[in-house]
């Protein structure tokens, strides 16, 4: 029974762990982030002032103006004039938010209004999420052939390491690759299609996205006057569809090395499933399994599903 | 996966999305088109209540509380004095909702370097969220099979089937985790949080899936205490963990269902076999009537295969049954005469005929030339250690091999003995056998005269036997006195030592200073085959009572590769004798060479 007892102490000390982890971050943010608010309130307070001096309005009417106002604009309703002619529900717009919501990354920018607009949500939500994560699932099972399994078997055969540090190295390779093509790029780009954005935005706005966070105070193709707005959504919506396989990719192939070198195992986590998921996955496996073999001799002994994280259902 | 299964999910998600886009379309611009008429009529109305705004104004105004807004500023409240949105417990909400990837946005950092900070907190915080949800939910997990298979049982009593049972059970654990983590937090919702029941349970359900949209935030209008958002979290990070587990468990049943049983039923099998073995070996070592003896041939039969392999495994051929004693403990020893048997086999040597009088090394060598590969050195040694003994003409039952060459008996006294050695754990073979190590020169000379005392390894061929000497070796000779034990005669075998045998070494020593590898290797190997005659021997004395099957002539022993599932239950009945007196053995070992 020892070893019950020790999981539960470590998942004890992680459960600590983690939440020294949030008070730390909660503490840094607030340092970070209480001078702007104040500085930003104050302004905002000189703003309304100013206005009300200058003009025969009166504080109460104002506020409850603005009162209106706002709560619109977090609707994604905005009155400001050259705004009024889109809407955000029409077909490239609700694909879009059909996307966030599948994929769990969720801006927030435009949220359904109606009641049965959210009952949908719901239900849509329900079926959709997993049913996405399959997809996923299914497709990174597929890469993995290809960009992990067998340049790791090439890379051993050629140059004759051993399993842990031609996983080490190509893990290494893989994540610069998915850095640079997923991150830094598209953030060249959308800095650059995007006015109100530097490139730190774009690229806050590319992890945010692509970790499925969403914050949404970044969403692209809401500036006003944008071009080709639909074409633009959808090319963001295939990027995000993208960038979550590879993410997955690379969360797959971390695992998979953090098995081999046994930091699972050290920390009592069930063992990546991969190599019967693979071959048994929800659908017959392919014939190109064959080169993995060589990996699978490595591997640690397959226990129950590995980091079970909401978005992996097959892991 | 194939690739049309691939493909046509991928268009089942596009088609998906746009079905999802198209209702989203109805359902929400009528809605959204109300919504900015009002907002219309109440600008219009203000701007004409009060002249003396202008649009350009209005609209400028408009545009900076809204950016201000945008950041996560109140400005609905009027009151001077500043509270922070980004206190400690909004703050560790934040994080939490970073981390757990919800991100709902009603809070997000707005300077340069917050931003920055938020993506290197999040790619820590991510996988340490990733781990901690692995944890929780694998014990969420269990303890969700654990009901399960509570729940199963109980179905299972009523005669339901299990496939129904299975979809039952599941169905059940899904409505369990549903009422605590999703009814249970919608009514506290709407009840602290003033909203309608449909908007709690979007919003449940929104930040269980992690989309976290931000349109509604717990903890919002700041009169439910600062424990309520931490609460909020914990919540969060349950709810998480149950569906993640929800759907890993599902994940498993459909995937796996057959082949995890099959592997059940085989691990089932596979500790039915082990226990049984267990009880036999606790049977022969404390001599008491085996309590599994039912005089169900098959299982007799069953029995004395499972014996057979336990000698097997002692002497080496089956590497990796680690509880049958101190000599398969040792991943070492086996292998060792394993590959020792292959070298030796390999040997050219002449046959010899039975009962020749020939020196007994070389008697060894013509057994183990015809011996097949798989069958260890140990019985050779064995028989080379008791082979002084026989002549002191004991009395024993030994078992015949047909594969062996030589007939000569051996007395089995000490034989004997060493057999109960080898089979009590704490006995130690491993002494026994270090005895032997070193120099070939009359290595035992020392030993065999205080037969107890003196087994001291020499320069130690197999470092790894060197615990355990001397002590256990006390209990040596006062096991069984049934056999009178001359271990005079051992030393015998020494001066036969010189014979030269080209053998390859194949295995190497750990620390051997002063003798060449092979020989004592050799030795070990020798000795360990007297161990392993000694133990047929002895498995054969309890024998003695039991019903004779009949003796199947001993073929090719199958090779050490094969596991414990072999074939062959006949070849335990080899052991025994047609006749119930006890005989020496035909095939007595020979002492170890050079």
């Amino acid at each position: 029974m020892s070893s019950g007892y020790k999981s539960w102490v470590l998942l004890t000390g992680f459960i600590l762990f983690y939440i020294t982890y949030l008070m730390l971050g909660a503490l840094v943010f607030s340092t970070i982030e209480r001078p702007v608010e104040d500085m930003l309130k104050t302004d905002i307070k000189a703003l309304k002032e100013e206005f009300l001096n200058q003009s025969c309005v009166n504080a109460t009417s104002l506020d409850t103006f603005l009162k209106r106002v706002l709560e619109a604009n977090t609707y994604g309703i905005s009155v400001l004039p050259n705004s009024s002619a889109r809407s955000s529900w029409d077909l490239a717009s609700s694909l879009f938010f059909a996307n966030t919501l599948v994929t769990t990354v969720g801006y927030g920018h435009t949220t359904p209004l109606s009641d049965s607009g959210k009952a949908f949500s719901i239900c849509y939500a329900l079926v959709g999420v997993p049913f996405t994560m399959l997809v996923l699932t299914a497709c990174v099972q597929r890469l993995m052939h290809l960009v992990t399994y067998g340049p790791i078997s090439a890379c051993r055969r050629r140059l004759g390491l051993d399993p842990r540090t031609a996983t080490a190295m190509h893990f290494a390779v893989l994540l610069l690759l998915v850095v640079i093509g997923f991150f830094v790029v598209p953030a060249v780009v959308f800095s650059q299609i995007e006015d109100s954005w530097t490139f730190l935005d774009a690229f806050y706005f590319c992890f945010i996205s692509l970790c499925t966070i969403g914050l949404g105070d970044f969403v692209p193709g809401e500036q006003p006057g944008q071009q080709y707005r639909a074409i633009y959504k959808i090319s963001v919506m295939v990027y995000l569809f993208l960038g979550l396989m590879m993410m997955y990719l690379v969360l797959r192939a971390f695992h998979r090395m953090a098995d081999l070198h046994g930091l699972t195992a050290l920390f009592q986590l069930p063992h990546c499933d991969e190599d019967s998921d693979d071959r048994e996955p929800i659908v017959k496996a392919g014939p190109e399994d064959q080169n993995e073999n060589d990996l699978v001799a490595s591997a640690k002994p397959l226990g129950p599903a590995s980091k079970s994280s909401y978005n992996t259902i097959q892991r | 996966m194939r690739c049309p299964t691939l493909l046509a999910l991928l268009a089942g998600v596009m088609l998906y999305l746009v079905m999802g886009a198209l209702i989203f379309q109805t359902m929400e611009g009528p809605e959204e088109r109300k919504a900015y008429g009002n907002l219309l009529n109440v600008t219009q109305i203000f701007l004409q209540s009060h002249d003396c705004v202008n649009t350009q104004n209005l609209s400028n105004l408009i545009k900076r509380v809204a950016e201000a807004v945008e950041t996560g500023l109140d400005v609905k409240s009027n009151s001077t004095n500043f509270t922070s949105r980004w206190d400690l417990a909004s703050g560790f909400f934040f994080c939490g909702t970073i981390i757990t990837t919800i991100g709902f946005g009603n809070l997000s950092p707005k300077t340069g370097l917050g931003r920055l900070f938020c993506v290197c907190y999040a790619l820590v915080g991510i996988p340490m969220f990733g781990f901690l949800l692995a944890g929780v939910g694998d014990h969420m997990g269990t303890m969700l099979r654990k009901a399960v298979g509570n729940m199963e049982t109980l179905f299972l009593k009523r005669q339901v089937s299990p496939t129904y049972v299975r979809v039952m059970s599941a169905v059940l654990s899904i409505l369990i985790g549903c009422l605590i983590f999703l009814a249970v937090p919608t009514l506290v919702f709407c009840k602290l949080e003033e909203w309608s029941l449909l908007e709690a349970l979007y919003f449940v359900v929104i930040t269980l899936t992690t989309v976290g949209f931000g349109d509604f935030v717990p903890g919002a209008n700041g009169k439910n205490g600062d424990l309520f958002k931490p609460l909020v979290w914990f919540w969060i990070v349950f709810g998480l963990a149950y569906f993640a587990s929800i759907l890993t468990m599902i994940g498993n049943w459909l995937r796996v269902l057959s082949k995890k049983t099959r592997a059940e039923m085989e691990e089932l099998r596979a500790h039915a076999t082990d226990w049984t073995q267990n009880i036999q070996n606790m049977s022969k070592d404390f001599q008491i009537p085996n309590p599994l003896d039912l005089n169900d041939p098959f299982l007799l039969q069953r029995r004395r295969w499972k014996r057979s392999v336990r000698r097997r495994v002692r002497r080496g051929a089956l590497g990796h049954r680690d509880r049958l004693g101190p000599i398969g403990q040792n991943g070492h020893l086996p292998n060792r005469w394993l590959a020792h048997t292959c070298s030796m086999t390999r040997l050219e040597v002449r046959p010899l005929d039975r009962g020749e009088g020939l020196g007994p090394g070389l008697r060894l060598l013509a057994d183990l030339h015809q011996r097949s590969e798989g069958r260890s050195l140990g019985r050779t040694v064995a028989r080379s250690l008791s082979m002084p003994a026989a002549k002191s003409a004991m009395e024993l039952d030994y078992d015949s091999d047909p594969l062996r060459m030589t007939s000569e008996r051996s007395g089995s006294g000490s034989v004997y003995e060493y057999g109960s050695l080898s089979e009590s754990p704490d006995s130690d073979s491993r002494s026994v056998v270090s005895c032997y190590d070193s120099n070939a020169s009359g290595v035992c000379q020392p030993g065999l005269e205080r037969p107890l005392a003196r087994f001291d390894p020499g320069g130690s061929l197999c470092t790894e036997q060197e615990e355990r000497q001397g002590g256990s070796m006390q209990v040596f000779l006062g096991i069984d006195s049934r056999f009178p034990v001359d271990l005079q005669q051992l030393p015998k075998p020494i001066p036969m030592f010189p014979l030269p045998l080209p053998m390859p070494a194949t295995v190497q020593p750990p620390s051997s200073s002063s003798s060449p590898p092979s020989p004592d290797c050799k030795m070990l190997d020798f000795f360990g085959e007297n161990l392993a005659f000694i133990d047929e021997s002895s498995d054969t004395l309890s024998e003695r009572n039991q019903p004779v099957e009949g003796d199947v002539p001993a073929s090719h022993k199958p090779s050490g590769r094969s596991a414990r599932r072999q074939a062959p239950p006949r070849s335990p009945v080899r052991e025994r004798r047609t006749d119930n007196d006890m005989q020496p053995p035909s095939n007595p070992p020979t002492p170890p060479p050079i």
